[in-house]
């Protein structure tokens, strides 16, 4: 008996930006009715596969196959109509665009040249959301009024509403406060015969609902096997490069008592709602929390981007109110933004340009740059953050992401920051640039610093952290001490549960509050 | 909720109804300045006065949505003004003939600034200032200098009114009010809003963002042309020099009718309102007597204003809506 | 190859400014080749004179431009100056010493009015800029109804037609202008803040950068320029009406995107506008020994410039 074809077969896929290598003879096979998870951290080259099996971008080389059919789709519809079907990461949802028309997007109107029957669209729209168990969303409701939460539903909605033979669901549970909803809707998937594609860098989900699945790291393919066979431990380390134990720096608190570098008393700001916290000198201190529940509002708040509505920030001891983030400089707290790519580099300049932005007013005779102080300024910086001298002429864009980031932190620290608020710094960070900001990290505290650090990745924040705040719902949900820093007291803290009462609880055994 | 919905949407189709509102309470007060603008007329008048400025900003509405520049519509009124002018007469093409001729003209412009644009990737504010310029030569080849004659069925018809009481630029305009209300209600019109609201989003949804761009320009193209067709109807003549001031006045029309000038909100209704209130505009300082030179001043003041307006209104409304969402 | 190799060694962004020197320089040689007659020195001299008001219009162009803006009234602020300094003057030099700070600080103050629309207002700069240029020009119709003023001051009139150690007074102060102007945008502190913010207003922000007041200084410094190529304008025409700018606003763009800079922000050296001035103002001096109409004018400026931009962007170049 010849062995079934394959429902996703790819061989040898390689894909480059320029200097940065993202996929590399990545070759693997999916099997009709078989979850296949997609792991490997930021930056592995997850998306960039996925991009490449959905048509969005064409590889530089390789080859796949849809059910034995040759398939190089040019654009999306070509992969849609090979039966692929995407739930992208990055919502594909038009904001200003309501939910029955983003649904039906791009042939809202149907074939040909027919109008869009705005009362049907919207009874059909309403007939999928029920039939997918959302029919508490309002098929008229505008996609960019909705919370991030309802809108990855849509994008999973639309993915799998088109029944495809194969389903990519990349990162979907990111912003889900139910996970069981979308665990149920992909058995029914299964059932009716899809194939999924689950790309995650959750461990236990991937447990819970892959057969198989495939490790990428730094875009090659380190690991294919089903789950059963492998404990968290290789997966891990296969992930990481890197076992567990030996990832962190040797950690030994730092915290200095009273004063406080920041005090924060009732902050209240679009998005984020009566915070009290304090930061100490030498302390470090986690947040964490889903995507969207407020910590991206907070950590803009403090850093003077968003207006306070209520409530007061000290630094230092001293009532500051910053109405900018030139202020909150000028107080030493400085923010790393999430998005290296939209907030936090200037591709057009140099490296070297890029760290010393911030001193530049002081690098120079007669307000021209004196460049010899520049290069001298940046040169005493860049050990500390471990970055090598010969990318400083290099334009910072040919830099990898993790020297990116490397060089953004440079520039942060530069102008004598104290207070830093760190957002998920090692997000799409090789393992080794990790390591360095880790460093840096611990560093900073032990001369007294203070950082505030984000992260997805609940090992950092078990590891690195000195005590950890968990958002939930735009409101602290709750503090991990030390000593009881664990992924599942924060994970159930971010999910709305209050800590559980045993220690060896592992799974949520009843279902947790529901989202609106 | 069904009500709730439908404030929001109104409140997020743009400032159209506001702009409408404003125009006709300007006219009013026009009115009272100049009773006869109530009558057939009247309104005939100032259509007339208003419709060339009107279909050129329903033109450069639709590439505005979907996120581009379009500088190069005087170069296309002026061209197909001075063709109407020179081709219309008894021994050439005649009514029919001369406006088949300026669209097609207007139709290639279209396609060569959706080409250049989406094709070969240009900033489109670059692109189409180098066409506009090219345009303004080629009109100025066909005529140099200020002449010609526009057939008389063209301009007496087209500005005239039908059996005394339908003016006959009410009826144009409404026939574009019309095509655009169906238009955007196609797939190919909401691929244009979604493309100006999110280009990234409206790619990963499927839309074909180079046909988009492409149609949004071809488009914009046949408007300009009809408008310079409309233009030898009002003025008689052809004139190679299109009056530089009809590009501000286009820009102000479609951004005091609440389109937004970055893309993927506003709309048609809402610019053609903003021609009208530049229009009444004019007409009202001439009625009050004010000399002709301080018009530019109070076109300059009326556009910051609006958009000044523009800006608190989304403001307020943003935070209605959040109101309304929670 | 050797041509990739020398782009890699070259300073960064010289790339394209060089190619359209070297484009110029292609376009002076068929002007000789056109009108053997005059001596090529008297030539190039003569279109550098000509130059010198586009170059330093364009000098503003290039700073809005690279914040990401644009500036649509300077055709009309340097109608203005001429007029303004004219009319002050009114053809004698004793007013000069206040006339000159006077017409130069009005458009500056014109330039800082648009700046003020944009950063405080928040009026996109197409809208703001252009809607300005219309009140202006309009305020500048009610003083002077718009007749032609009286002849300019003599000394500016003999400032556009001197000569100092054999060259053209224009010419040398061209080169100190450029010279200047190059020193300021790519090696000042303002210079690197302002490729900054337009290579990523968020991060800007969040760096600290005072983008406000830049973008102020930078319109203001828009309508200086202007101002500055107004009066020279007036002195070289001896003459001056409302709208003897206009014919340059449009240039001013294309000089900039010619040099290489990028539409929205970030990129692009003065060299480069420099270039493309001096580029445009040679193409201008073949239509016109040309005797080329208007319109064929027109419309081969029109087509240089896209195919400036064409070759340009760097194939393959995406972009949503």
């Amino acid at each position: 008996m010849s062995p079934p074809v394959p429902a996703l077969e790819v061989r040898a896929i390689g894909k480059r930006y320029g200097a940065t290598v993202a996929l590399e003879d990545v070759s693997f096979a999916l099997h009709a009715g078989e979850v296949c998870g997609l792991l490997g951290e930021n930056g592995a080259g997850k998306s960039t596969l996925v991009k490449v099996l959905s048509g969005v971008v064409a590889p530089d080389s390789g080859e796949m196959w849809i059910g034995g059919a040759v398939y190089s789709p040019r654009n999306i519809n070509d992969a849609r109509s090979m039966g692929v079907a995407t739930a992208f990461q990055e919502l594909s949802l038009v904001p200003t665009l309501s939910v029955a028309v983003n649904l039906f997007l791009p042939r809202p109107a149907g074939r040909g040249f027919g109008l869009v029957r705005l009362r049907r669209l919207e009874q059909e729209a309403a007939r999928v959301l029920q039939v997918y168990g959302v029919a508490d969303i309002h098929p008229g409701a505008l996609v960019g009024e909705l919370s991030l939460g309802v809108r990855q539903r849509i994008e999973i909605v639309r993915a799998m509403m088109r029944a495809p033979r194969l389903l990519l669901l990349d990162e979907p549970t990111s912003a889900l406060s139910d996970r069981e909803w979308l665990f149920a809707l992909i058995s029914r998937a299964l059932d009716a015969g899809t194939s999924v594609l689950y790309i995650s860098h959750k461990l236990d989900e991937i447990r819970r609902i892959c057969h198989r699945c495939v490790v990428l790291r730094n875009g090659r393919k380190v690991l294919d096997s089903s789950v059963a066979a492998l404990s968290d431990a290789e997966i891990f380390s296969s992930m990481a490069g890197r076992s567990l134990v030996e990832a962190f720096p040797v950690a030994s608190s730092a915290v200095q008592p009273a004063p406080p570098a920041l005090s924060v008393k009732n902050l209240t700001a679009e998005g984020i709602e009566d915070v009290h916290l304090t930061l100490a000198r030498g302390e470090i201190l986690g947040v964490a929390g889903l995507e969207g529940q407020g910590q991206s509002s907070l950590f803009k708040a403090l850093a003077g981007l968003l207006p306070l509505r209520h409530g007061s920030i000290e630094v230092a001891g001293r009532r500051e109110i910053f109405h900018s983030p030139r202020t909150a400089r000028r107080a030493g707290v400085v923010l790393v933004p999430e998005d290296r790519k939209e907030e936090g580099i200037f591709k057009d300049l140099s490296t070297l340009a890029n760290i010393s932005l911030p001193v530049i007013g002081q690098c120079h005779r007669l307000r021209f740059i004196d460049r010899r102080v520049e290069r001298a300024r940046v040169e005493q910086i860049i050990p500390i953050v471990e970055l090598a001298e010969r990318y400083l002429p290099l334009n910072i864009e040919a830099l990898s992401g993790g020297n990116q980031q490397k060089a953004v932190l440079a520039q942060a620290l530069i102008a004598g920051a104290r207070c830093l608020l760190l957002f998920d710094p090692t997000r799409g960070v090789d393992v080794g640039a990790k390591q360095s900001i880790y460093r840096l990290m611990r560093r900073f505290a032990e001369e007294g610093g203070a950082i505030l650090f984000y992260s997805t990745e609940l090992d950092e924040l078990v590891h690195l952290c000195d005590r950890c705040l968990v958002i939930y719902r735009n409101r602290i949900a709750g503090e991990v001490p030390r000593a009881a820093l664990s992924q599942e007291r924060i994970l159930a803290l971010a999910s709305g549960h209050s800590l559980p009462q045993r220690a060896e609880e592992e799974h949520f055994a009843e279902k947790p509050v529901v989202a609106r | 909720m069904k009500i709730t919905v439908k404030i929001r949407r109104a409140l997020a189709g743009g400032g159209a109804p506001f702009a409408t509102v404003v125009c006709l309470l300007m006219y009013a007060i026009y009115a009272v300045r100049a009773p006869s603008a109530l009558s057939i007329f009247g309104i005939t008048n100032v259509l007339n006065d208003a419709i060339v400025l009107a279909i050129g900003s329903v033109g450069l509405t639709v590439v505005v949505l979907a996120g581009e520049f379009d500088l190069s519509g005087v170069g296309v009124i002026a061209i197909a003004n001075v063709l109407v002018a020179t081709t219309s007469g008894a021994t050439g093409l005649g009514a029919v003939g001369s406006l088949a001729l300026v669209l097609a003209i207007g139709l290639l412009v279209g396609t060569i600034n959706g080409v250049l644009v989406a094709l070969f990737h240009l900033q489109s504010l670059a692109a189409t200032i180098g066409t506009m310029i090219a345009c303004e030569g080629v009109a100025l080849l066909i005529l140099p200098a200020p002449g010609g004659e526009v057939a008389d069925n063209i301009a007496t018809g087209l500005t005239g009114d039908v059996a005394g009481v339908m003016p006959v630029a009410l009826l144009i305009l409404g026939g574009f009010a019309a095509a655009w209300f169906l238009f955007k209600r196609t797939s190919l019109g909401v691929a244009i809003y979604a493309t100006g609201a999110d280009a990234q989003a409206a790619r990963l949804s499927g839309i074909n963002l180079r046909r988009t761009r492409l149609v949004a320009f071809m488009l914009a193209g046949l408007c300009y042309a009809f408008a310079g067709y409309m233009l030898s109807a009002e003025t008689g003549t052809g004139d190679p020099r299109v009056s530089s001031a009809l590009l501000l006045f286009m820009y102000a029309a479609v951004a005091i009718g609440g389109t937004s000038l970055s893309g993927g909100k506003g709309g048609v209704f809402g610019s053609l309102a903003g021609a009208g209130i530049l229009t009444v505009l004019q007409k009202m300082l001439f009625a009050l007597g004010v000399a002709e030179f301080y018009t530019n001043i109070f076109n300059g003041i009326v556009m910051i204003c609006a958009l000044l307006f523009g800006n608190l209104a989304s403001l307020l409304v943003g935070s209605v809506r959040r109101q309304v969402a929670k | 190859m050797t041509a990739i190799s020398l782009h890699h060694r070259l300073p960064e962004g010289w790339g394209v400014p060089l190619v359209v020197f070297a484009c110029t320089a292609f376009l002076v040689v068929v002007i000789k080749l056109i009108s053997p007659g005059s001596a090529l020195a008297q030539q190039i001299e003569a279109i550098l004179v000509t130059a010198i008001f586009l170059v330093i219009a364009s000098m503003g162009q290039g700073l809005a431009i690279l914040l990401g803006g644009i500036d649509l009234s300077i055709g009309v602020v340097m109608g203005l100056a001429g007029m303004m300094i004219s009319g002050l003057t009114n053809g004698a030099d004793a007013a000069l010493g206040w006339a000159v700070p006077a017409t130069l600080a009005s458009c500056a103050g014109i330039g800082v009015f648009n700046g003020l629309g944009i950063a405080l207002a928040g009026i996109p700069p197409f809208i703001m800029t252009l809607a300005s240029g219309s009140i202006f020009f309009g305020i500048g119709l009610g003083f002077t109804a718009g007749a032609a003023q009286r002849p300019v001051a003599p000394v500016l009139q003999k400032l556009m037609s001197g000569h100092v150690f054999g060259l053209p007074l224009p010419v040398l102060l061209l080169a100190v202008f450029a010279v200047a102007a190059m020193a300021f945008q790519n090696g000042s502190v303002e210079g690197r803040r302002l490729y900054a913010i337009g290579s990523n207003p968020k991060a800007a922000k969040i760096v600290g950068l005072p983008i406000r007041p830049l973008t102020v200084a930078v319109y203001g410094v828009s309508g200086l320029c202007a101002g500055i190529a107004g009066v020279l304008l007036a002195g070289y025409a001896s003459a001056a009406t409302l709208d003897m700018g206009d014919p340059f606003l449009m240039p001013t763009i294309a000089a900039v995107v010619i040099g290489g800079a990028r539409v929205t922000g970030g990129r692009g050296l003065y060299l480069g506008t420099f270039a493309g001035a001096l580029f445009l103002s040679v193409l201008e001096t073949i239509i016109t020994v040309l005797s080329l109409s208007q319109g064929l004018r027109d419309i081969i400026e029109g087509t240089i410039i896209v195919m400036a931009l064409l070759l340009q962007t760097a194939p393959g170049k995406r972009r949503f």
